[in-house]
């Protein structure tokens, strides 16, 4: 059911849907002095980024739980091998879900890569945290109502006690100490993005003089049972803007990334790993699972977050694309790049992230987050593995095979596209030192 | 934060119908329209909580066609009916405006599509799982609903922070309001209350049981509080710029001067903890970037629902900022409203608009230990309102509402 | 040719239960109205949620590349489709 797609004269400038309303130029320029993450790759952002660069997929076999009458059986599962001891690390921690455990590992990894002490020197009141989630604890409240359900008098009611969609955001809150603004974006694939834009106003407006930032989802059946339901599923792992592409992978894990003024990082001697310079959002408002075919929404998340940025699309060097793999979302993903790039859509170098540890659900934006700074930081775009021929249909520059190193690139963009329409798009700035 | 953002519509639904004048008439006679909940399917204590504020069927017809709402979960259709009725408030019915951005808080998200998805998934086999059940059981189905139905083609947001998320939806709306990335915004809250949600509530002892009459009263701040009534509903307000109501010659219901949010990192994470001071610092702050002191607020409305521990909070929290001044006046709406749906949000608004919020049937004595008197309605309608909610696990949120134009 | 005749009887029914089509009476869905765009002006996700319907109904398996056009053009041909299937 691919439906034709609608033509675009990629010289004809198309205004974007939302314009961008004129404002005055944020006095704050906003730093990432530290990211963590886990996913399928392993824990910590070292896994992850050996994995990235050198085209190891995550994806594959798993064990969470009994998928044999799923219509699927793959998944970026974070490994049980090397996970740490959360138990030394954080008190209370049984009490918290696969989610929470995610989140707190990376929030911890983030601060201590910032040089920020986690009992330190900011005041409490001035450390915000902004996290996405798409379903928090809902595996543990799976196996909760799987004995519920059955009996009511058997099941064990604290198994439920942390399992909403902010506990994930709220348990790095309590292990920081953080007493600013906790907030918990649930707008599913785009939650994580729309966390990290909200996070960067906060700093940006001088609400809060550090945001902890990001996103956690562990794998679970109410999601895996219903995105195959949908048929939106690949067999295979994903194959994002190929050929033959016939869906999603499911990943899981946590990223979270530290923001603060860039004069504040400065000033105390960290390095930012770098800019965080805008963020736009938009919605489709077109249908609750299919994309505006003509990528007019998503395009005007960018076309906001470049405006937010005081960016030209000119300054773009790459792009880490959404990119699930479904044929009707990587088709609106190339209309609405062709919609900001115009001619320079098909030589956009495109980093497809999910291709290595899947779909990370509400938590994609906050990873491809960190995998965008670390491609920029380093200045090399991690690639992909060339699954099955080219799509004619998306004539796209993925980068695949082998690291494409751009060590000039001066500003990337990150997007997220979710299910109900909702569109986030975020704008990274390399920092090069005071000169930038 | 220079031009206040005005609050132009309100559309509200809950167990007292749908409409804020039939939500006034409630809160003037404090009662809250409670009905039995089903405990047919075996979920609930034999001796547990019987009642809840539900929504009575048949709101939806005037609002809603049955083509549109027949995938909606039911939170879906709460949020859509609840947005077309502030639209309409507002006088800005037909009158599509794609720079509109939609930002709904839910606590627990669509919670009968998620039971239904759970029971297929476990009892029958992952492959009985229904695609339009799953597509409706995100947390931002409403909000994304709610973008369909009036075309609004600006953010869409959806906040799940417990009982603050409702405050929190209401801020971050009016930042984007202030920020110029939106011309309109849709920002609210919506919770169902499923037979499933409730026992659950009740088995974690957070719902009010029968008092010394054998009712089932949330008592905020009262010495006999045991618990909330557990609530759904509605409520979406539209907020726009002094400058865009100006334009077009609309009138506001209410200003909101400002809004902030805290978070107590000493609170269980389904429980309210001991950190009144920074939370006390939160709400401070908030005031001191408006320009506003403790002493300039008129009336608190409360999120005070009649929770043993977070009626102690809010209360600790309260005094803690005004530095042991005596406090202004506080209503606790949620008396009347129940907890879960944003009844909060339409209550305040209905306040800062002159209405009167007395104190609900069931509170007989205000607990010593909490030092809070709630005002009896006799005072004149007030210029500064301070709207408070703290949640479960840690966050709370605050929003300070003036009078309207025009 | 009965057999036939009932499998449609089923589909129809289903169509109007599985999709919440309120108001609409089963024998009322013509043999062949499309069931998409002018027609029953159903989608895709209605696609899906017919396909978890039939393959309950019918004790079959539909693969994700079966949910086509074509095939789900109306009950005729759905009918036929699952008249092959349970052979």
């Amino acid at each position: 059911m691919t439906p034709g797609l609608t033509p675009i004269d990629p010289k004809k400038t198309v205004a974007p849907l939302v314009a961008p309303i004129e404002r005055e130029r944020p006095a704050r320029r906003v730093a990432i002095t530290g990211v963590g993450a886990v996913c399928g790759l392993g824990w910590g952002v070292d896994a992850l980024w050996q994995g990235l660069r050198s085209g190891r997929s995550g994806i594959g076999p798993f064990a969470r739980f009994d998928h044999s009458r799923h219509r699927t059986h793959l998944a970026a599962e974070a490994p049980d091998t090397d996970s740490p001891d959360l138990s030394r690390l954080c008190p209370g921690w049984r009490r918290t879900s696969i989610a929470d455990r995610f989140a707190l590992f990376a929030a911890l990894e983030a601060v201590e890569q910032a040089g920020l002490d986690p009992q330190g020197t900011t005041p409490p009141e001035d450390v915000g945290v902004y996290f996405g989630s798409s379903t928090g604890g809902m595996y543990e409240s799976e196996l909760f109502f799987a004995d519920f359900l059955r009996d009511p008098r058997r099941a064990r009611l604290s198994a439920l006690v942390a399992q909403q969609v902010n506990a994930p955001g709220d348990a790095v809150a309590r292990q920081l100490g953080a007493t600013g603004p906790v907030a918990t974006f649930s707008s599913a694939c785009a939650s994580g993005a729309l966390a990290l834009g909200a996070a960067l106003e906060a700093v940006r407006s001088g609400e809060v003089e550090v945001a902890i930032a990001g996103g956690s989802d562990s794998l679970c059946q109410l999601t895996y049972a219903g995105f195959n339901a949908l048929r939106s599923v690949d067999e295979v792992p994903c194959r994002p803007f190929r050929a033959g592409r016939a869906g999603m992978s499911f990943g899981e894990g946590a990223a979270v990334l530290v923001l603060e003024p860039l004069e504040r990082a400065l000033a105390r001697g960290a390095e930012p790993l770098a800019v965080l310079a805008g963020a736009g959002s938009s919605c489709d408002a077109h249908h609750m699972t299919a994309p505006d075919p003509t990528g007019a929404g998503a395009a005007a998340a960018v076309e906001a977050a470049l405006a937010d940025a005081g960016l030209a699309a000119g300054t773009v060097d790459f792009v880490n694309v959404h990119g699930t793999g479904t044929p009707l979302n990587d088709a609106a993903e190339w209309q609405a790049l062709r919609r900001v790039f115009g001619e320079r859509a098909g030589e956009m170098p495109l980093v497809a992230t999910k291709a290595l540890i899947g779909h990370l659900l509400g938590c994609s934006g906050a990873i491809e987050a960190v995998a965008t700074v670390l491609c920029l930081h380093r200045g090399e775009l991690h690639p992909v593995r060339r699954d099955g021929e080219a799509d004619p249909e998306l004539p796209v520059s993925l980068v695949l095979d082998a690291p494409l190193f751009l060590p000039g690139a001066r500003a990337a963009v990150s997007t997220s596209l979710a299910f109900g329409g909702s569109n986030a798009a975020l704008v990274f700035s390399r920092w090069a030192g005071s000169a930038a | 934060m220079s031009a206040p953002i005005l609050v132009t519509g309100v559309g509200t639904l809950g167990a007292w119908g749908s409409g804020s004048e039939r939500l006034a008439t409630a809160l003037a006679a404090g009662v809250p329209f409670t009905s039995e909940v089903d405990r047919s399917a075996g979920y609930h204590l034999s001796d547990g909580a019987r009642r809840a504020c539900l929504v009575p069927a048949g709101q939806f017809s005037n609002w809603l066609s049955p083509g549109e709402s027949r995938r909606m979960s039911p939170p879906s259709k709460l949020a859509v009916a609840a947005s077309r009725m502030a639209l309409d408030c507002a006088g800005l019915t037909g009158s599509e405006e794609e720079r509109t951005a939609v930002v709904i808080a839910t606590a627990f998200g669509p919670s009968t599509n998620t039971e239904v998805l759970l029971k297929q998934i476990l009892f029958e086999g992952p492959e009985s799982a229904s695609p339009s059940l799953f597509m409706e059981s995100v947390a931002n189905a409403p909000a994304a609903q709610i973008a369909i139905a009036l075309k609004a083609r600006g953010s869409s947001l959806t906040l799940c922070q417990r009982e603050a998320g409702p405050l929190l939806a209401l801020g971050t709306g009016a930042a984007e309001i202030a920020a110029g990335r939106a011309r309109r915004v849709l920002a609210g809250s919506v919770d169902e209350m499923t037979p499933l949600l409730h026992a659950l509530l009740d088995r974690f002892g957070a719902l009010a049981r029968g008092g010394s009459e054998g009712e089932e009263r949330a008592r905020p701040f009262g010495r006999q509080r045991n618990g909330f009534l557990a609530g759904e509903g509605a409520t979406v307000l539209v907020l726009e710029s002094a400058e865009s109501v100006a334009g077009r010659g609309g009138k506001a219901v209410a200003s909101i001067l400002a809004w902030g949010s805290a978070f107590d990192p000493t609170a269980p994470p389904s429980g309210w903890g001991q950190g009144y001071q920074g939370l006390a610092r939160g709400l401070r702050r908030m005031l001191e970037r408006a320009g506003l002191r403790p002493a300039d607020v008129d009336l608190v409305v409360s999120g005070a629902s009649g929770a043993r521990e977070g009626d102690r909070l809010e209360a600790e929290v309260l005094h803690a900022a005004w530095e042991g001044a005596s406090l202004p006046p506080v209503a606790a709406p949620k008396a009347v409203t129940g907890e879960y749906g944003g009844g909060l949000l339409a209550s305040a608004v209905l306040a800062a608009a002159g209405s009167h919020l007395g104190p609900a049937l069931g509170f007989d004595e205000a607990d010593p230990e909490l030092g809070i008197v709630l005002c009896d309605g006799s005072l004149p309608s007030p210029d500064v309102v301070l709207v408070t909610s703290l949640a479960a696990g840690g966050a709370g949120a605050w929003v300070v509402l003036g009078r309207g134009v025009g | 040719m009965s057999e036939v005749a009932t499998i449609q009887d089923r589909i129809k029914r289903l169509i109007v239960e599985s999709l919440n089509l309120e108001g609409m009476k089963p024998e009322a869905i013509e043999d062949d109205t499309p069931l998409f765009g002018e027609g029953l002006g159903l989608d895709s996700v209605d696609a899906l949620e017919l396909v978890v319907a039939l393959e309950k109904e019918f004790g079959i398996k539909i693969k994700s590349q079966e949910i086509g056009r074509e095939v789900f053009s109306s009950v005729s041909t759905l009918s036929e489709f699952i008249a092959g299937r349970t052979d």
